[in-house]
């Protein structure tokens, strides 16, 4: 490795530092609200609601959505937090800090990348840790539901790159969130199994790729799936990497970064 | 790797034009000696922070060529280590205190981090913002925040400052502080590349000056040089005589 390569290397973890940082400081707007919003979906639903649903699969009502939970919270919390904090950075012009570093397109992609990686992964694991205890019901492989939540917030994290560098203005940046990411999320299968709806509903969640980690991520916790697992992750991977060389391939170009 | 009579900087030919069509810079060539304080002096619009940025990587590569000790700043991230920047706008991260700030980007920059902070404490106390260390940004002064932004610049140690009008809007006590500080920072070699619509300030530390307008050097040469060709009794004759002859 050449010294430059080494120089490059610590800015690359000095940026995803500073990303992390800004999400640890944050956590009344980072991880606390997604740790609220998850739980009131499990007492609503699973609680005040479930006992009138019957089982899905072979699994109470509240054991079956906070899979589908968990994956809702770490797409939205990875997607918010890259997209918001390099819009932030582009928006107040600090970006010139790491623009003018001798990071690659692809460090600087990573770093943006790592605070939202890590916020959707912490601010499931808070819901995870009074979830859990309370709806599974054992069974499954957890690693695999861990490997999905992983893919999941890699995936988010890098489209949110994307939108941070395509935002031009604070409308822009939620039209993404309020058009596109929420309604992946809600018809996802987070909250219904695909194979109890009636068409065109069933196709709609099916083409829906949030399906696919929900379920993988529900076939890991409980061991109830309804799609190959293994093929849902590998798809999920080729997202995650396509979209990581999307942000990297933006940046690069400096389109809406430098005049 | 970089030649021993390479100049802190060489631009050939530079040509940016804005989306808007606006032709910032219209194959503008210039050398900068290394060692040298080098002065860009121009009107508004005439292309200096244009220059400015395409020499450190805030704009989208521009026609032309673009030295900086050797180093293709486009393509070469090498280059960007030999390069600070202290911008005309002030942009500073907002969720970092001023000490936090300055470590950071010596880390951006390739630095161990406690290197970084020792480079950060030196440069709070030569700044004189050791006692705003734990404060962030938008609690300092302009003045405050004008230091703090040329700090940053400092911080990975570059051999070519350079500095968008740093001085503007800053009171007379600061301004004869930088002065002192950045004839400090020739004298340890380091190359400093100046815009600036005060003219004395110019005439006080540049040894080279560049007019430039429309996007195209005009003339060049030392305070002196550039008084007797175009007449006159200061700098500020030569000047307004070269911007509208």
């Amino acid at each position: 490795m050449s010294e430059l390569q080494r120089l490059q290397l610590r800015g690359t973890a000095a940026l995803a530092g500073r990303e992390v940082r800004r999400v640890f400081a944050l956590w009344t707007q980072t991880i606390l609200p997604p740790f609220v919003t998850a739980l009131l979906f499990l007492a609503v639903f699973g609680g005040a609601l479930g006992s009138r649903i019957r089982e899905i699969g072979g699994l109470d009502y509240a054991g079956f959505i906070v899979p589908g939970l968990l994956v809702m919270t770490v797409v939205g919390q990875s997607f918010g937090n890259s997209s918001t904090s390099l819009f932030q950075a582009k928006n107040e012009g600090y970006i010139e800090d790491v623009l003018t570093s001798p990071l690659a397109p692809w460090q600087l992609a990573l770093g943006y990348l790592a605070g939202g990686f890590i916020r959707g992964l912490v601010a499931a694991a808070a819901v995870a840790a009074v979830a859990v205890p309370i709806a599974w019901e054992g069974g499954g492989n957890v690693g695999l539901a861990v490997l999905a939540l992983v893919i999941c917030a890699l995936v988010f994290a890098a489209l949110g790159v994307i939108t941070g560098v395509w935002s031009e203005s604070f409308d822009q940046h939620s039209f993404v969130a309020s058009i596109v990411i929420a309604p992946l999320a809600l018809l996802g299968g987070v909250f219904y199994s695909a194979d109890a709806l009636d068409e065109p509903w069933a196709t709609l969640t099916r083409i829906d790729p949030l399906y696919y980690l929900v379920d993988a991520t529900r076939g890991g916790l409980t061991g109830f799936h309804e799609s190959p697992i293994w093929l849902s992750l590998l798809v999920a991977a080729g997202i995650a990497v396509t979209a990581f060389a999307a942000a990297t391939a933006l940046i690069r170009s400096g389109w809406r970064l430098k005049p | 790797m970089e030649a021993i009579s390479s100049p802190a900087l060489a631009v050939e030919r530079l040509t940016k034009s804005y989306g808007d069509g606006t032709l910032a810079l219209d194959e503008l060539s210039l050398v900068v000696p290394a060692g040298s304080f080098f002065g860009l002096l121009g009107p508004n619009g005439a292309g200096k922070t244009t220059l400015i940025g395409s020499i450190s990587g805030l704009l989208r590569a521009p026609a032309g060529r673009i030295s900086v000790f050797g180093h293709d700043p486009v393509s070469d991230p090498a280059a960007r280590l030999l390069v600070g920047l202290a911008p005309q706008e002030i942009h500073l991260d907002r969720f970092l205190s001023a000490r936090d700030l300055l470590t950071y980007h010596g880390r951006y920059f390739g630095m161990m981090r406690a290197e970084a902070e020792a480079r950060a404490n030196e440069l709070l106390g030569i700044f004189d913002l050791g006692g705003k260390a734990q404060s962030k940004p938008q609690r300092l002064s302009g003045g405050m925040r004008r230091r703090l932004l040329i700090a940053r610049a400092l911080v990975h140690r570059p051999r070519l400052l350079v500095l968008d009008e740093p001085t503007a809007g800053v009171d007379l006590e600061l301004r004869y502080d930088l002065w002192r500080y950045l004839r400090r920072l020739q004298g340890e070699g380091v190359t400093v590349l100046l815009t600036t619509h005060y003219i004395e300030e110019a005439e006080e530390l540049c040894e080279q000056i560049a007019l430039i307008r429309g996007g195209r050097i005009i003339d060049e040469g030392s305070p002196t040089e550039l008084v007797s060709a175009y007449g006159g009794e200061t700098l500020e004759d030569a000047y307004q005589a070269a911007m509208h002859g």
